[in-house]
């Protein structure tokens, strides 16, 4: 088996006791005005959301240091709910006419009158699923320069095939404040690194072949003590080089096996969208009024779980201040549950599940993914590649995409290798797997006792926002997948 | 404020504090948008925002920092602070702004800024988005909720200024149309899109057609089902064509060509297509959404032949990667205030051919009409293409029943060169446009 070179080090455990809380940057009493200015035509609720986030980025290209760059965001977002309808403002001007001004914009969805009535905000404690020692952007910029540089020197040390490498490292230190009219208040920090190696190696012929590796999460910078540039270097090298000389996918139906890890974002395509309470509350999802019933083989347990530690995906409260959780979404092929941001529980009459999130003050919070992995079954990964006669092995993956109505889903292998009589044999190129989310997940046929999560490189993308994700899978077989290739 | 002043401030600052070279880069604007929901406001968004991003050269050296605060301490320490990330940059004799050169010859790009869009009333948008969701609904009763409706407008003004003393500036406006229905016949859901975006507000489709559009996209997809594999004439349609222009142009992405990570790189010049096969970038393009007077480092837009009947004619360029290629940049310089530049497209399109779209489906006897795709699917390094697919197939010259969860994949450089029919229905629904085209041959892979 083609393992990845790297075995993925356990990231510090979540600690107590909580950091000091951030002092938000407005004047005290501010943020209840803006409540009280929001429900001045007659809002149920109003919620104001302060951010203020500090990005940090270092490129590598042509084997020197291109650039390195830093910014800041800062703005409220103001949003006013009243029955179904929502008003929302945003303003990046922190000045108090500017955010007054949004409050009474927003406030405009409620058509109602109503006078201006005060609204009291208590800091509520929050959970602690990811802490960090030193805020990233504090850490020294020469230090993030030197990774980027490491990275680059191991992926071409690995082969000298190796031709072009370009290695990013990026980071955000971001700050979000979210007083309600229920009274609510939270403040959480949010700091997340990842590093990516992006390589070009060159085989016989001019034939080119491109690998990615990279990772991180809600981490300290001394978590790149041990999931070293190194690596992500010699992984992302390893990837182009394995497949030079690769043979075309064959079209149709097949055995699949997929790699632990990274994988898992065939899960978050083939059904976690489909369970944003948003599509199911406008039934624009195949998978509305099927709680309850089986949507998947038995051997199939999918969860969405927001408290991983460190992990990418993790959030101590969601957007909308609401604690982050772990919900069974199914259970051996029974759809349990729904992923629920405020509106959508609201108005489905169901309780927030922790999923209310956002890119940034520039949007409105939606039901969203944080990590979502299949639970672990009993088969032995190797026992899993051996039941395949005729298949095709996934070891990495590109993105995929999912249309959550007729639930068609897909996703790019980006290094796969034949499987004859239960082993690996050549590697292919140009395979894309593509289902539709419930029969695929039926068709799951053995689950390895293997769970893995992914590096930490996910970004997942949703009406144009785009937020940080996990994904999970152990080793899995399916029957019966399609796979898009140029050989018929 | 006066944002020209306040660029060209932040500019000097830099100098002083010992910037060889510094560039402001400023957008600010306003939006508004709305969705509808069962004849109901479903949301109202209103906002204003704005940023720069200040570009500095110093020992040969680049740094780069954005803000969107502009009170005058941040302002202060955000220069002081692209001078400081400099220092941990490698030093580049290559690194630079355009020469004057580059910023000579100003261009003249026509409408961008339309009175009526930047004054239309705030309800607009609501009327709008409701006559676009009755329309959908009045098509069929199988349409039977959206996942969204909406309408919306931008006005914004971009500034930039250079420490070589450009000033320009230039204020844009746009308006859309949108509308994403759901079709069920107690089996299947299926869904389509129909959007419209212009900058001009008498350009825009009507409400109505947008919604109707999107009803019968949606519709014709029920009873989908997968097809066997087979290599088959294929079909695009302007939609999904124009999102082939859009691999073929990053392709062209004269960083990638230099890098030879592209498979266009070694083909300047040569025939990589028939006669009736041109992709232009054209900057200046009237009442283009893509359409500005400058990039984003201030260097004029121009009109840029990639593909010129068949022949492979140009790469874009910004001038950071002209100067490292001995080129010319073309005015190719696509950023947003909070980003580096990087080569983009302006208003980048598939020339039109003679023949109607129904001509090209009609000389088809077996074959697929693809009009929505899943996956970014194309590879322009190794020149792989493999995307899901869904659409009509073709029999005997005729869109015969709707086909879903198949992958159409092909080799990027064989399919320009099996490209065998541009249709006349050039269409733009965004800054990039096509019409209907055909491929003689790609792979279709199901059963």
């Amino acid at each position: 088996m083609p393992k990845a070179l790297v075995k993925i080090p356990l990231p510090e455990a979540a600690v107590s006791p909580a950091p000091a809380a951030v002092r938000p940057p407005l004047p005290a009493g501010l943020i209840e005005q803006l409540l009280s200015a929001a429900m001045s035509r007659g809002g149920e609720f109003a919620e104001v959301y302060l951010e203020r986030a500090i990005t940090t980025a270092v490129t590598l290209d042509e084997r020197r240091i291109k650039s390195a760059q830093t910014g800041m965001i800062q703005g409220v977002g103001v949003r006013v709910i009243s029955g179904a309808k929502v008003g929302y403002a945003y303003s990046d001007d922190l000045d108090r006419a500017a955010l007054i001004r949004a409050a009474h914009t927003a406030a405009l969805i409620a058509e109602g009158g109503g006078a201006e009535r005060s609204f009291k905000v208590s800091r509520e404690p929050t959970p602690l699923f990811y802490r960090v020692t030193t805020p990233l952007s504090e850490v020294d910029v020469g230090r993030k320069a030197q990774l980027v540089r490491r990275a680059d020197r191991a992926a071409h040390a690995y082969d000298s095939r190796i031709k072009q490498v370009t290695a990013t490292y990026v980071d955000q230190t971001k700050h979000i404040w979210v007083a309600n009219t229920i009274g609510r208040f939270a403040q959480d920090t949010q700091d997340l690194c990842r590093l990516g190696v992006q390589v070009v190696a060159q085989g016989k012929d001019g034939e080119r072949r491109t690998g990615f590796y990279g990772g991180g999460g809600r981490l300290s910078f001394s978590y790149f003590d041990t999931f070293t540039p190194e690596v992500v270097g010699r992984e992302a090298a390893r990837q182009a080089i394995a497949t030079l000389g690769a043979a075309e996918a064959k079209a149709g139906t097949q055995t699949v096996v997929l790699a632990p890890g990274w994988s898992g974002i065939l899960l978050h395509e083939a059904v976690g969208h489909g369970l944003e309470a948003d599509f199911i509350r406008k039934k624009t999802s195949l998978f509305a009024g099927k709680l309850g019933q089986p949507v998947a083989s038995e051997k199939v347990t999918v969860i969405d779980d927001g408290t991983v530690a460190n992990s990418r995906g993790s959030i101590n409260v969601d957007d909308e201040g609401t604690p982050g959780e772990r919900k069974v979404l199914i259970e051996r092929g029974v759809l349990k549950g729904y992923m629920f941001d405020s509106l959508s529980a609201k108005l489905m009459g169901e309780r927030s599940t922790g999923s209310g999130r956002r890119e940034s003050f520039r949007h409105m919070p939606m039901p969203r993914m944080t990590n979502t992995y299949l639970a672990p079954g009993d088969d032995a990964p190797e026992d899993i590649l051996r039941s395949v006669k005729r298949g095709l092995y996934c070891a990495q993956f590109g993105g995929g995409q999912v249309d959550i109505s007729n639930g068609n889903f897909v996703f790019e292998v980006s290094e796969a290798y034949e499987i004859e009589n239960g082993r690996l044999g050549r590697p292919v190129k140009g395979a894309t797997l593509i289902g539709v989310g419930p029969e695929a997940l039926k068709n799951v046929s053995m689950v390895g006792s293997d769970p893995t999560p992914d590096p930490g490189l996910g970004t997942c993308g949703k009406d144009g926002q785009n937020v940080p994700v996990g994904v999970g899978l152990p080793t899995v077989r399916i029957d019966n997948m399609t796979v898009g290739g140029t050989k018929v | 404020m006066d944002y020209r002043d306040l660029a060209k401030k932040l500019v000097h600052r830099a100098k002083k504090k010992g910037a060889r070279e510094a560039e402001a880069f400023l957008e600010i604007g306003r939006q508004s948008s709305c969705r509808v929901r069962e004849g109901e406001i479903e949301d109202l968004t209103e906002a204003t925002s704005k940023g720069v991003g200040l570009r500095v050269i110093s020992n040969q050296r680049l740094g780069f920092a954005y803000t969107s605060n502009f009170d005058p301490d941040t302002l202060n320490q955000f220069v002081d602070r692209a001078l400081q990330l400099a220092q941990a940059a490698a030093p580049n004799r290559l690194n630079g702004l355009p020469s004057p050169k580059d910023l000579a010859h100003r261009s003249e790009a026509g409408e961008l800024f339309d009175p009526e869009v930047a004054s239309l009333p705030s309800d607009w948008k609501i009327k709008a988005s409701l006559e676009i969701e009755r329309a959908g609904k009045a098509v069929d009763p199988r349409i039977t909720t959206f996942d969204s409706v909406g309408a919306g407008d931008s006005v914004s003004e971009v500034v930039v200024a250079t420490s070589g003393g450009l000033v320009d500036a230039y204020s844009g406006t746009y308006a859309f149309l949108y509308a994403v229905p759901v079709a069920s016949d107690g089996t299947q859901l299926q869904t389509s899109y129909w959007v419209d975006y212009k900058r001009l507000f008498k350009d825009l489709d009507p409400p109505e057609e947008v919604g109707r559009q999107a009803a019968l996209r949606a519709l014709r997809m029920l009873g989908a089902k997968k097809v066997r594999s087979r290599r088959v004439p294929v079909v695009f349609d302007p939609l999904i064509a124009a999102s082939f222009v859009d691999s073929i142009a990053s392709a062209a992405n004269g960083d990638a060509v230099f890098k030879k990570s592209s498979f266009l790189a070694k083909l300047l010049n040569q025939r990589i297509g028939a006669e009736h096969l041109s992709i232009v970038d054209d900057g200046l393009l009237p009442r283009g959404l893509g359409t500005a007077p400058f990039d984003g480092e201030g260097v004029p837009t121009r009109k840029t032949a990639i593909i010129e009947n068949g022949v492979l004619r140009n790469f874009l360029y910004d001038s950071f990667t002209a100067r490292k290629a001995k080129a010319h940049t073309t005015g190719n310089a696509s950023r947003s205030y909070n980003a580096l530049p990087s080569i983009g497209t302006n208003n980048l399109y598939l020339a039109p051919g003679a023949k109607t779209p129904e001509s090209l489906i009609r000389e088809v006897d077996q074959g697929f009409y693809v009009t929505a795709m899943l996956g970014r699917g194309a590879d322009i390094v190794t020149g792989q293409y493999s995307r899901g697919a869904n659409g009509l197939w073709i029999e005997k010259g005729e869109l015969s029943y709707p086909v879903q969860e198949v992958t159409v994949a092909g080799d990027l450089l064989q399919m320009l060169q099996q490209l065998d029919a541009v249709g006349s229905d050039l269409q733009f629904r965004g800054s990039t446009g096509a019409p209907t085209i055909r491929f003689a041959e790609l792979t279709v892979a199901g059963d």
